[in-house]
This record gives C-alpha cells, structure tokens and sequence, in this order.
C-alpha cells in the first residue's frame, strides 16, 4: 500500500479533541486553533507508557483472582468468597443469566482485556501489514466493553453498605476487591494511552 | 484547508467537501467514524441536560435500596454506598465508586449546561475551549449503566437470604442513565464545536 496518504506524511496534524485537521509543519508546541489542545503527530510516549500499565495490570489480576474480595460475618462461621465463588454463589442460588453476567463482566472481559492489549501492543512494537484491521477492530471492542469490569465493585459496595446488622452479619472487603479495582482501572488508562494509528503506521 | 479530513484512528487523509452534515461517514481504510451527524438542536440538548439534572438530584436524595431482616432495616444512597467502602477502610475504593457514579456525571451535567446556555443566546462561556476539552476527558469515566447492572447483582444475592426494596432513586438512575446516554449521542465534540462555528455567523 504505497499510494496511501497519511497525515504524517503531508506534515497533517489531527486534534484527538475535535478531530480538526491542522498544518503545523515548524511549529514549536502546535496547538488546535479550535479548542487549543497539544497536538502531537502520535501520542506521546504511547507504547511505553501503555505497555507499563498494561504488565502492572496483568501482575495485579493474580491477586485480584486469587484474594478474597468479601467476607461475610455470620454468626455461625466466616465466608471468604473470591471474584470466582462469588460466581457460583449466584449460580447455585439459581440465577444462572446473573451469574453468567458477573462471570462475563469480571472474569472474561478483564483476562479478554489483558490478552487483547497484549496481542495490540505486541503487534505495534513490531509492526507487520497482516490483519490490521482485526487489530484495529479488536482494540475498538476493548474500549467499547472495558468499562464493564466494573460491575462487581459496584456491587460489592452496596452489599459491604447494607449488611453491617450486627446481630446478623456484617460483609467486610478484601484486598482481592482493591486489585481488582486497580486492575480495571490500569486497564482502562491502557486502553486510552495506546495510540491506534500506530497499528496503521508503515515501518520506516 | 477545511476539504481534507484526516482520520483519527488510521491517519488516512480523506478528501472531504461533499460529505452531508446529516449523515455518518467512515474511514476508507480502518472503518473508523470519521463524521458524525450534526443535526442534533442544542435546545433538545439543553433540555435534556435539565432533566438530567433533576434526576440526579433525586437518584442521590432517596435511598437506592432498602434491606430488612429481622425486623431491622438498612438502606443506603448513592453516596452512602462509597461511603460504606470508605468506612470498611477501603478509601479508594470508595473514591473510585464516588468519582465514577456521582461526581463524573455531575460534572458532566453542570459542565454542558455551562457551556450551551450562553451558547444559545450566541455569547461564549468563560474559558469555553478548556472547559468543554476537560469534558470530553472526564466523559468515558461516566459509569451510571454499570452502576445499574451492578445494584441488579447486589439486590439478586441478598434477596437469598432477607427482603430486599428497590428504591425511588434505583428508577431515578435507570431514567438517568438513559439521558446521560442520549446527552453524550447529542454533544458530540463535532457537534459542539459546530454550534459554536453556528453562533458566530
């Protein structure tokens, strides 16, 4: 693909704001005469800033799977129940397409996340004309479904509010639940600093 | 140079011009948006934001759920929520919670209101560019839809073992996320800066 023109090479900055094509050739610190945000040609300092997120991210999903997130208190015993048992507390209540939804929501789309990243950002450190499009689809979906992580924190912190009856049960939150929190949120931030058009970019 | 269009997820430079303002175009390579529609009326999204508003104040003044067991009861807010993870001496969490449920969308509320109600009477806003820049930052931290499914969840696994009440302010924040998804479809930041262009002619 030798006869595609990119901004790059016609000297074409785009605002990542609103989107407002800008000739900045010998411009110091070029700004968009719209709504005067930076410019820059690419995200500055993309890939290694993605890709420290991005291991931070998939060193904390261990912790985040692997601790508690929840202790409920009775007055019998103490449960300790983990992003996955968690799961299967709903499924064995009986509400399979609810458990099949915090199995979606906090198991799939973060490991998914992680994964897909990976694969992106792999690709971008070494850039290869193959399956570009795939790749550019596959972060799209990344961002589209990222933010659904967080379901379990939501409902975490309403069931820790309402349960604290004393001569009942109190439900306390593990460290399992921060890691998890982290981890959506680094795989967020992740998602957000990777430039996309580094996929697309020809190798000089 | 207004006829180039230069995509923003592949770099691919268009040759524009001819492109309709009602109708939306993709990138000939990546398949990216390139041109979002622009027909959209600002008074619809004034009032819309208004209403936005009133459900806000509502979903955060009545309780979310109520629970009862044992005679006793327990309901908590929307605030109440990040604040129960605060006192179980998970601060950042709670804070995480807070900023994406409540302060998020009040930002983004009072932040268009800000900004499109001198717009409307064709006058610019205060530090209208950084404001509206800061909007689009804060934006994709809005998780009123997630805060919904999340409370579904919460409400299946204590309806186990206890009585468990949706409140006023859960029918509240489902109405809200509704609008907050209709209000960022509208003030997209071509459509915004569209308006502006408009109300200087």
């Amino acid at each position: 693909m030798s006869t595609v023109i990119t901004g790059r090479a016609l000297g074409l900055l785009v605002c990542r704001e609103c989107h407002c094509p800008v000739r900045a050739l010998n411009v110091a610190r070029p700004r968009c005469p719209r709504c005067f945000a930076h410019l820059h040609m690419r995200k500055p300092h993309s890939l290694a800033v993605t890709t420290v997120l991005l291991i931070l991210a998939a060193i904390l999903y261990i912790p985040a799977n692997l601790l508690p997130v929840m202790y409920t208190r009775t007055v019998f015993d103490e449960e300790r129940d983990t992003i996955m048992s968690g799961v299967l507390v709903l499924l064995h209540s009986g509400s399979w397409p609810i458990a099949l939804l915090v199995f979606v929501a906090s198991i799939v789309v973060p490991l998914l996340k992680i994964l897909a990243l990976g694969i992106v950002l792999y690709s971008a450190w070494r850039p290869a004309p193959q399956y570009r499009q795939q790749r550019s689809d596959l972060y799209r979906l990344i961002e589209f479904v990222g933010r659904w992580s967080m379901l379990d924190i939501y409902a975490i912190s309403l069931l820790v509010t309402l349960v604290q009856i004393q001569s009942f049960a109190t439900i306390a939150v593990g460290w399992g639940a921060a890691a998890f929190g982290a981890v959506v949120v680094l795989t967020l931030a992740a998602a957000r600093t990777f430039d996309e058009r580094l996929i697309w970019d020809e190798r000089k | 140079m207004p006829s180039l269009i230069v995509c923003p997820a592949c770099d691919l430079v268009h040759r524009g011009g001819a492109v309709p303002l009602t109708e939306r175009t993709c990138c000939a390579r990546c398949r990216a948006t390139l041109h979002r529609p622009q027909g959209a009326d600002i008074d619809g999204a004034i009032a819309i934001a208004l209403s936005a508003l009133v459900l806000f104040l509502l979903a955060n003044m009545y309780p979310l759920v109520e629970f009862r067991v044992n005679g006793a009861t327990r309901e908590t807010t929307l605030i109440g929520a990040a604040l129960g993870l605060y006192q179980a001496r998970h601060a950042t969490l709670g804070v995480l919670v807070l900023a994406t449920t409540v302060l998020a969308p009040l930002a983004q509320i009072l932040g268009l209101l800000y900004l499109l109600l001198p717009l409307r009477q064709k006058r610019r806003a205060r530090r209208q560019p950084m404001v509206f820049r800061l909007l689009m930052q804060i934006r994709p931290w809005t998780f009123v839809e997630v805060f919904m499914l999340g409370a579904v969840v919460a409400l299946v696994r204590l309806s186990a073992f206890a009585k468990v009440v949706p409140g006023i302010a859960l029918v509240c924040c489902g109405l809200l996320m509704m609008s907050l998804a209709a209000l960022t479809s509208r003030t997209s930041p071509e459509q915004f800066w569209h308006w502006v262009a408009r109300s200087r002619e």
